[in-house]
């Protein structure tokens, strides 16, 4: 089969990589290491989500030099390739004022004490840090603990890993524990639960690192996008209001391009979800999770790897299922500017071709109909289309059978900067948390502020948050959730058209 | 402690209430040595724990706040969080602390077939700033019976201090009964009687006199009916002594008082039918000669430091006079006689021309059946609280008109207050349709409970406006 060689589809390029290495299985190196030997002979002996831990070990060799020719997987490239604007957080001075006033710290160390992740600082200089929080976790013992103090501690283990915040952030610790459960999740989708859990069993002081090294990037990304992205919060997808019709039809081309074992097919633009098709009888009833789709968009917007062609790598789905692997294809459709991705997930490691010929026939429709520029005339929602004078920001989520969607307007004056921003959204989490405590949950929170009054309203249908000018009067605020509520009716096709599409499986 | 059991579907579940776990007093800078660890505890309950437990609690708190100190040296931990249990930290004086760890309110739900029952922490029910003011009250209330703990170590070394705080603490812990603690825990507060100019004029001339007469009495307090309406003490010790006074010491004399004039219960009044006034501290019966008295001392502050004084607490039917000496005098039984002669009289009098204002008052301004508005209010300037959901609350009572989920969201709110130094005001629509609205406003704040469940935002508005209109003249203006 004659392929392209520049670099699409090419299986000695970085982006035919697991390609390569899933056609030969003889690839050895005498000068492996004694730890990773071990972990690999035990992972030859086991199904294929492991098969791939090994290679992924012995790409990090091959950086080294050692071994294998060829370059590492990119989706563990994505940490090496820095530019030089990028402020390392990795040599920062943990000893020096400006690393305790970080708003919040996160670490990520194994049950043995073994340091695996800092955000910032490097973990060599925490690890004595490291040691006292691994004292202190298995001297509270059961569950998971918080301290308060002018900042809080979060503490959570999750099998062998143990994941700790301190942050000054105000949040409360549920939000926190579920940011740190975040951080698991995305480790997880790089290595699979199974896999961490089999090589901690098998040498409980393992350095997770070798395995994560180049990854710092993912979960630097992710705990920026914690910080600043809503959607986090509500536990939703934000996609991009699209017309019914053009989602429907960008919808029914996805449809049609399927192979065996192709299972999810999804479409993002600007980091924002456009649509997903699910094969119905592979999954039937299961549905991705928000907190997948936020894990995918984050491994694809942590770096600029993925816009080098057509990348074909092992992603696992934490929440669908923690112990296997799918492998993505993902390839913008728009070069360069790369702001329309296309993933496509399948259960064959070997589908790389099929698959890649999915996305010909997909860019070919979408060319046809013109989609991209369609698509690149949509806005984000702006709160001078609701057309209320004191409304500054909202965000809306309607509870939805089918789906777990969220819709909010830009962030627009006086909440420019990015600290009046996250000042915005923390304002949001407490309302949040405060709505839904556990022990006593609200309707209605009406909160009049020096800065700003703001306003969040649960009801069985939706949940809104809203924010407005300082000054306003509670009689102009109700009647300007009133029309908000009216407009985003108006709105309704456009925010809730996007449901799950499911194809029938073709042969 | 357990209370009532529910039924739910045939199966009973049992609620738990919080409760006390630990409380331990620790100085870190005592005993560093290897081996000495013991040295660093100066009181532990249960006293019945094992000696190396006891050294590994204390140890595990060292250890969090040497930890939180590496992300800020200057505040270091609060409290810790369990599933099972909270504690709170506090530091009073310099590397001396205190930890208080409470049980987490639990539910035991019953399982068939014999199996253990599963048990449900709900650790969303401790708010942090309730009990962590308890464990500042813990520490107010033994600094005023026995000074500082700098001061004890002054005075008598470490022996001294170990054997004071376990004589403080083995009792007043018996008294804590966390599961009644909420919102006014936080403030500390006093409630004032309100009065009209003349009677606190007349009982602003009687204190005079009596200090005029008796030049001994250093400072004075007046009370009626567990309320403040005078006070020569500064704001922080008057508050914890009008905590003990109205949870402690009034509690326990007044079971006789209410008792009528024939009745056997009623104290001996001593062939007295001048006066009706009786020493509440100090001698019980100043017809006997014989009889042993002593005065309780307390120790408040000074501008260089604390001074010792006996605390005098006497009263006359509903009125109570406190008369602090310094401790360095010697009061003979004469001095009490002085005191009863010159003060009973003069109290009595007054006890019931206040006791005819207030009849008149409540006569003009209509009678409270049962309060219009439920509302919570302090000042944080002056210490006023004032409370209209609350019946009764003293040390081991606390009936409140109101959910206790409600009492939590107060808390919440007030949390929520103290974030920030700015005015604000937080309305909350609960899930049983109850409105709670807060205000805070140039260090007072107000939480009002409204029942009107097909009231929208306006009219709740409105209501609250109404209320403070009438009973705050409109200090809280917003909107």
């Amino acid at each position: 089969m004659e392929r392209d060689m520049r670099g699409r589809g090419n299986p000695w390029t970085p982006s035919g990589l697991i390609g390569q290495f899933s056609l030969s299985n003889n690839v050895s190196s005498p000068t492996l290491d004694k730890e990773t030997e071990d972990a690999a002979t035990d992972n030859d002996r086991s199904d294929s989500g492991e098969f791939v831990v090994t290679m992924l070990a012995k790409a990090k060799l091959e950086e080294q030099g050692i071994g294998v020719k060829g370059r590492s997987s990119p989706l563990l490239e994505v940490g090496t390739q820095e530019t030089p604007a990028f402020i390392s957080h990795r040599d920062e001075d943990v000893t020096a004022e400006s690393w305790r006033q970080h708003r919040k710290h996160v670490f990520v160390l194994s049950e043995a004490g073994k340091p695996i992740y800092s955000r910032y600082g490097s973990e060599e200089a925490l690890s004595s840090t490291m040691g006292v929080m691994m004292a202190l976790v298995s001297f509270v013992q059961s569950g998971d603990n918080i301290i308060r103090s002018e900042h809080i501690v979060v503490f959570l283990q999750k099998g062998p890993l143990v994941l700790v915040c301190v942050s000054s952030s105000r949040q409360t610790e549920q939000q926190l524990r579920g940011e740190l459960l975040y951080v698991y999740y995305q480790i997880i989708s790089m290595l699979t639960q199974a896999s961490i859990s089999r090589i901690f069993e098998h040498k409980k002081n393992y350095d997770l690192r070798r395995l994560l090294a180049g990854s710092e990037k993912i979960l630097d990304g992710l705990l920026n996008l914690l910080d600043s992205d809503p959607s986090f919060l509500l536990a939703a997808v934000h996609c991009l209001p699209l017309a019914c019709s053009l989602r429907d039809s960008l919808s029914q081309i996805l449809q049609k391009a399927i192979t065996p074992n192709l299972v999810f097919s999804i479409l993002i633009a600007r980091n924002q979800l456009l649509t997903i098709v699910q094969e119905k009888t592979v999954i039937e009833d299961a549905r991705l999770e928000p907190a997948d789709v936020h894990l995918l968009l984050n491994l694809i917007g942590a770096s600029s790897a993925f816009q080098a062609g057509e990348i074909w790598t092992p992603i696992c789905l934490p929440l669908f299922n923690p112990d296997c692997y799918f492998y993505a294809y993902i390839s913008y459709l728009d070069p360069p500017e790369c702001t329309v991705c296309l993933l496509l997930l399948s259960t064959d490691k070997e589908a790389f071709y099929a698959v890649a010929e999915c996305k010909r026939k997909i860019e070919e429709a979408m060319m046809a109909q013109n989609s991209l520029s369609l698509i690149a005339k949509v806005q984000s929602y702006s709160v001078s289309q609701v057309g209320v004078s004191d409304l500054r920001h909202f965000m809306y989520k309607p509870f939805d059978v089918t789906g777990c969607f969220i819709t909010y307007s830009k962030m627009e004056a006086p909440y420019s900067s990015e600290e009046e921003k996250m000042r915005l959204l923390d304002l949001y989490r407490y309302m949040h948390n405060r709505i839904h405590s556990t022990s006593r949950p609200l309707k209605l929170i009406y909160h009049v502020a020096e800065r700003e009054t703001l306003l969040a309203w649960v009801t069985s249908k939706f949940e809104l948050y809203t924010c407005f000018s300082p000054l306003v009067t509670k009689a102009c605020a109700i009647t300007a959730i009133t029309k908000l509520l009216r407009w985003i009716k108006k709105e309704e096709d456009r925010m809730n058209s996007l449901k799950l599409v499911l194809f029938p499986y073709l042969s | 402690v357990l209370t009532a059991a529910r039924m739910a579907s045939g199966m009973q579940e049992k609620q738990y209430t919080p409760s006390l776990l630990n409380f331990f007093v620790y100085n870190p800078t005592f005993g560093q040595k290897e081996g000495e660890e013991e040295k660093k505890i100066l009181f532990y309950h249960p006293s019945d724990v094992e000696k190396n437990e006891k050294i590994r609690n204390v140890g595990l708190c060292e250890a969090i706040v040497q930890f939180t100190r590496t992300f800020c040296p200057t505040k270091p931990a609060k409290s810790l969080h369990t599933q099972k249990n909270r504690q709170f930290f506090f530091e009073p004086e310099d590397n001396f602390w205190i930890v208080m760890v409470v049980r987490n309110p639990m539910i035991e739900k019953p399982n068939k077939d014999g199996k253990p029952p599963t048990v449900e922490y709900q650790e969303e029910e401790i708010i942090d700033t309730v009990y962590g003011a308890v464990v500042k009250q813990c520490y107010s209330m033994y600094k005023l019976f026995n000074g500082t703990f700098g001061r004890q170590m002054e005075a008598g070394g470490v022996e001294l201090l170990i054997q004071k705080l376990e004589k403080f603490f083995y009792r007043y812990l018996q008294t804590l009964h966390l599961q009644s603690c909420d919102l006014l825990d936080v403030f500390g507060g006093i409630s004032f009687f309100p009065l009209d100019k003349m009677t606190y004029l007349k009982i602003q001339s009687f204190v005079n006199r009596v200090e005029e007469s008796l030049s001994l009495i250093k400072y004075t307090a007046f009370l009626y009916n567990d309320q403040l309406i005078w006070s020569g003490l500064e704001q922080d010790d008057m508050r914890i002594l009008y905590k003990y006074l109205t949870t402690s010491l009034f509690p326990r004399h007044s079971e006789p008082e209410l008792a009528g004039r024939d009745s056997p219960l009623r104290p001996e009044v001593a062939g007295n039918l001048l006066h009706y006034g009786r020493f509440l501290t100090g001698p019980t019966n100043l017809k006997d000669p014989e009889a042993k008295f002593r005065f309780p001392k307390i120790f408040v502050s000074t501008e260089d430091g604390y001074e010792e004084l006996h605390l005098i607490v006497y009263k006359a039917m509903s009125a109570a006079a406190c008369f602090m000496i310094s401790a360095s005098v010697e009061l003979t039984r004469d001095f009490c006689e002085q005191l009863d002669g010159l003060v009973g009289p003069q109290l009595t009098l007054l006890a019931s021309d206040i006791c005819e204002q207030f009849t008149v008052n409540r006569r003009i301004s209509g009678p409270e059946k049962e309060p219009q508005f439920k509302f919570i209010y302090f000042n944080h300037m002056n210490l006023a609280e004032k409370s209209t959901i609350h019946m009764r609350k003293t040390a081991s009572v606390c009936l409140t008109s109101v959910h206790p989920d409600l009492m939590k969201i107060l808390g919440d709110i007030n949390c929520d207050f103290a974030r920030v130094d700015e005015d604000e005001e937080i309305i909350v629509k609960a899930m049983t349709d109850y409105w709670v609205v807060g205000k805070k406003s140039d260090q007072r704040e107000l939480y009002v409970i409204l029942n009107q469940k097909n009231a929208n935002l306006i009219e709740v508005n409105e209501e609250v406006k109404r209320l403070c209109a009438t009973q705050f003249n409109n200090i809280f203006f917003l909107d």
